[in-house]
């Protein structure tokens, strides 16, 4: 029994004992160069998260697709197809790089650079585990939302450099729906705010410990799980790559690693959607022991990204008007609403437990 | 109450997704063809009597045959050739033959990398069908 | 400052495109994403057919037939036999007549299989397309069972059928109209009950009841507009006036009713086979017609009920074997030109809606 305790708590904190070794290697434990190596190798960490969860995603999506029309995805590279990806990733690396003349050459380039980067950046202060945050910011969640803010410039910078009509609809709709979302986005978290009193998500985290906050906030869930999809650009709020009006929007004049690059982004994005949702709503790392705190982690993630690919895959696409009705005259009212019962709720608390 | 449709949809696809799968896995499972599926033509060259009905009865000029007359002064089939890129594989000379030397097979894999190969001499493809068995 | 210094976008949503049912082009102006003016040009599948015919005999033109709507080839075939046989004034057997009127009708399910799942991939909606095509593949094996091949069937000659059906056929049947229910239940569920779909159909191109007479409009995109009027009731061919089935109508003459209406139909098509299949004859299937076929000089007119709309023959005979013209009047090309009167002022989105539910193949406009 103390042995299986003890492994257990070595599991839990399997991540900080190697940090604390890497540390121990240097002759000054806190100088700049262990806190400046420890950075480096945190965000080579994330990198390999990103490409990890890419490998994953991508075959993934595939998968659930076959799976809800009744057939079998692809099956022949790796045990039952599951390493597709490894594939698709170098046909794209062996295409050939066409940039379309009269493009604005330099937008051009970083536009896919940018979506790639912004997720790495947003995924730094998220707790993966006890005390693992990369980046413990007390302004979490007001950093991670501002990532994902710049992610409409990304798009619409695609979308206009690529000379193309196609794109630049598709880049004037991704202005349009990506700005119409983020207040309830923005107003939903803040709920959860009000509550904890902080915007740290370690301190949220920590708050969950008796209750998850998505029976504390059932409304400000739900308003953040579609906010959310918009933001990422998934079905049924697909418009900006809707494949049979504008064909692929402002991604349509990328070709190889570029093109690779856009969908890193965009399943990056998704990650990053569903990691903040599983650390705000669902309690992060915490779970009853048999686990260690960064599985169960890893398996809310999992959940959150199960749903939104079921929603794709049975949803038709939205119409532009209604997204809009649906942004500004349901989704904002109601997040304002969920503002003022949570004060209503607070107060009565601070009430009846103070007095 | 809104979304109620939505929630429907949602339920008959994860019902779906755990149910059994319709598809067939080609090429492990090779699919069974009805005996009428007009893929291919088949010739028996012992039973044509080189009437030319096939070839009058052919749409598209796909069906070319020569005959000789032979001892007993009757008519033998010396070439038989039909243009496959030009086949609409509509049946019509399998339906016109008197003596049923011309009928549908079930082949499917019929592709072939260079365009003189589709001209079909089934004179030759009987034989190495004969011999394959 | 005004704004009046905008300009108007001028997209080619040119012959490959994701979403236009066969190589289809329209130059669309547009505002912003309003659309203003749709210029519609065709003629990438064009193949000569008319020209065709007059090299071909009469019963040599039927393979070529099957390629006209290819989606629904058995009612072209019939029209064309139909026609050649008023014009030689045949009288063909019972029993071809009812086989006719069972493969009639399974084409026309699996037409309007395919328009509904064709719209809901437009709308970005691809699971509601496979439970369509996973069903209209029975009614394939159905068509391969009797005829040889799924898609163009090439069954009817002049003068009745070409093959009578094996004995697989009839079980087959009865199980396909049997869960046929069930199946409906299913496409409630994933594609018309949507919220989704419904806000995306309902109220989307409103093509008025005037303007669709004036049109000549015909086939399900009338009937939708509050037009009583269907080929098989105003002037029955075959032996249609036997069997006792309505024509559904609806008054919405939007999108959401051409697509309902077209669901309407199956039921009511379910409701034909049954009764053909209940009351078939014995007997031959094939007229005593002569080999060589050579009407007498003449012209001719018939039409009937595509799923599409109405399809007509109009063939000129000079008295030998191969016809002196034959042209072909299409529900599709006709249909097609409700498009640039009913899309302007509607969304990018809208229009392509409203191209699906006017449901046109190419094959046919373009013959």
């Amino acid at each position: 029994m103390e042995t299986i305790n003890n492994l257990l708590q070595t599991l839990n904190n399997l991540f900080l004992i190697i940090a604390a070794a890497i540390r121990g290697l240097f002759p000054d434990p806190l100088s700049i160069w262990a806190n400046l190596t420890l950075n480096v190798i945190n965000v080579i960490m994330i990198i390999i998260i990103i490409v990890l969860n890419i490998l994953v995603l991508a075959i993934l999506e595939r998968k659930v697709a076959s799976w809800v029309g009744q057939r079998v995805g692809p099956n022949r590279l790796g045990p039952h197809g599951w390493l597709q990806t490894i594939a698709d990733g170098l046909k794209l690396m062996g295409k050939e790089d066409i940039i379309p003349a009269g493009v604005d050459k330099f937008i051009y380039k970083i536009a896919p650079m940018f979506i790639f980067s912004l997720p790495i950046m947003a995924l730094a202060v998220i707790p993966f585990g006890k005390g693992m945050a990369p980046l413990d910011l007390d302004l979490g969640i007001f950093y991670f939302l501002a990532m994902s803010s710049i992610a409409t410039l990304a798009f619409f910078m695609g979308g206009w450099a690529s000379n193309n009509k196609y794109s630049l609809l598709g880049g004037m709709r991704a202005v349009a729906q990506m700005i119409s979302y983020e207040i309830p986005l923005l107003f939903s978290l803040l709920g959860v705010v009000m509550i904890t009193q902080s915007f740290n998500l370690g301190v949220i985290v920590e708050a969950q410990s008796k209750i998850p906050f998505i029976f504390l906030q059932p409304l400000g869930f739900v308003i953040f799980m579609i906010a959310g999809m918009a933001e990422a650009n998934r079905a049924p709020f697909d418009l900006l790559e809707g494949e049979q009006e504008i064909v692929a929007g402002p991604f349509t004049e990328y070709s190889g690693l570029r093109h690779g690059l856009f969908w890193l982004g965009e399943y990056s994005n998704l990650l990053a959607m569903s990691a903040l949702v599983a650390t705000v709503f669902l309690g992060g790392w915490q779970g009853p022991g048999f686990f260690p705190g960064w599985l169960w982690f890893w398996l809310k993630v999992g959940i959150i990204i199960f749903f939104t690919m079921w929603a794709r895959w049975t949803f038709p696409r939205i119409r532009i008007d209604h997204l809009m009705h649906l942004a500004w005259k349901v989704l904002l009212p109601l997040s304002i609403l969920n503002i003022l019962l949570t004060g209503l709720g607070i107060y009565i608390y601070r009430l009846v437990m103070g007095g | 109450m809104f979304g109620k449709g939505l929630l429907k949809g949602l339920g008959i696809t994860l019902k779906h997704m755990v149910g059994p799968k319709v598809t067939e896995f080609y090429p492990e499972e090779k699919p069974k063809l009805s005996v009428r599926v007009r893929s291919s033509m088949g010739l028996h060259p012992d039973k044509c009597i080189s009437c030319n009905m096939c070839a009058m009865a052919c749409p598209n000029k796909v069906i070319k045959l020569t005959s000789e007359k032979d001892e007993n002064n009757k008519k033998r089939l010396k070439t038989y050739e039909m243009d496959v890129g030009r086949c609409l594989f509509c049946g019509m000379c399998a339906e016109a033959c008197p003596t049923q030397a011309i009928t549908v097979t079930q082949e499917y894999e019929n592709s072939v990398y260079e365009v003189e190969d589709m001209k079909w001499d089934m004179i030759a493809r009987a034989e190495r069908k004969g011999k394959e068995g | 400052m005004t704004i009046d210094n905008t300009q108007e976008l001028v997209l080619n949503m040119g012959p490959q495109h994701p979403s236009m049912h066969g190589l289809f082009r329209m130059v669309v102006h547009l505002q912003g994403e309003t659309v203003t003016k749709i210029i519609p040009k065709v003629g990438y599948l064009h193949r000569g057919m008319e020209k065709l015919a007059e090299s071909r005999t009469y019963a040599q033109f039927i393979p070529y037939t099957d390629r006209l709507d290819y989606l629904a080839s058995p009612h072209n075939n019939w029209a064309y036999v139909q026609t050649v046989e008023k014009l030689m004034n045949v009288e063909i057997p019972e029993r071809a007549e009812y086989l006719r009127v069972i493969f009639g009708e399974l084409a026309r399910i699996a037409s309007h299989y395919i328009m509904i799942a064709s719209t809901s991939l437009d709308f970005g909606g691809s699971t509601p397309w496979f439970y369509f095509f996973r069903d209209r593949e029975r009614i394939l094996d159905l068509f391969e069972m009797t005829a040889g091949s799924r898609l163009t069937v090439n069954i009817m000659r002049i003068g009745g059928m070409s093959a009578e059906p094996p004995e697989e056929f009839w079980p087959a049947l009865q199980s396909f109209l049997d869960d046929m229910p069930g199946m409906i239940e299913e496409y409630y569920g994933i594609f018309f009950g949507n919220e989704i779909a419904q806000a995306r159909l309902k109220g989307v191109g409103i093509l008025s009841k005037e303007l669709a007479e004036n049109l000549s409009i015909t086939g399900p995109c009338l009937r939708a507009s509050g037009v009583n009027y269907d080929v098989r009731k105003a002037e029955p061919y075959s032996i249609y006036d036997r069997f006792d089935f309505n024509v559904p109508v609806r008054t919405g003459c939007d999108s959401y009713d051409r697509t309902m209406i077209r669901m309407d139909e199956i039921v009511e098509s379910v409701k034909i086979i049954r009764q053909a299949a209940r009351d078939i004859p014995q007997g031959p299937i094939m007229a005593k017609v002569p080999k060589v076929i050579k009407p007498p000089a003449g012209e001719v007119y018939h039409r009937v009920e595509n799923p599409k709309g109405e399809l007509g023959f109009y063939i000129v005979s000079d008295g030998t074997t191969k016809p002196a013209r034959v042209r072909i009047r299409a529900g599709s090309f006709i249909n097609l030109q409700a498009l640039p009167i009913v899309g302007a002022g509607w969304k990018i989105q809208d229009v392509i809606a409203i191209f699906a539910t006017l449901d046109a193949v190419l094959g046919e406009v373009d013959k």
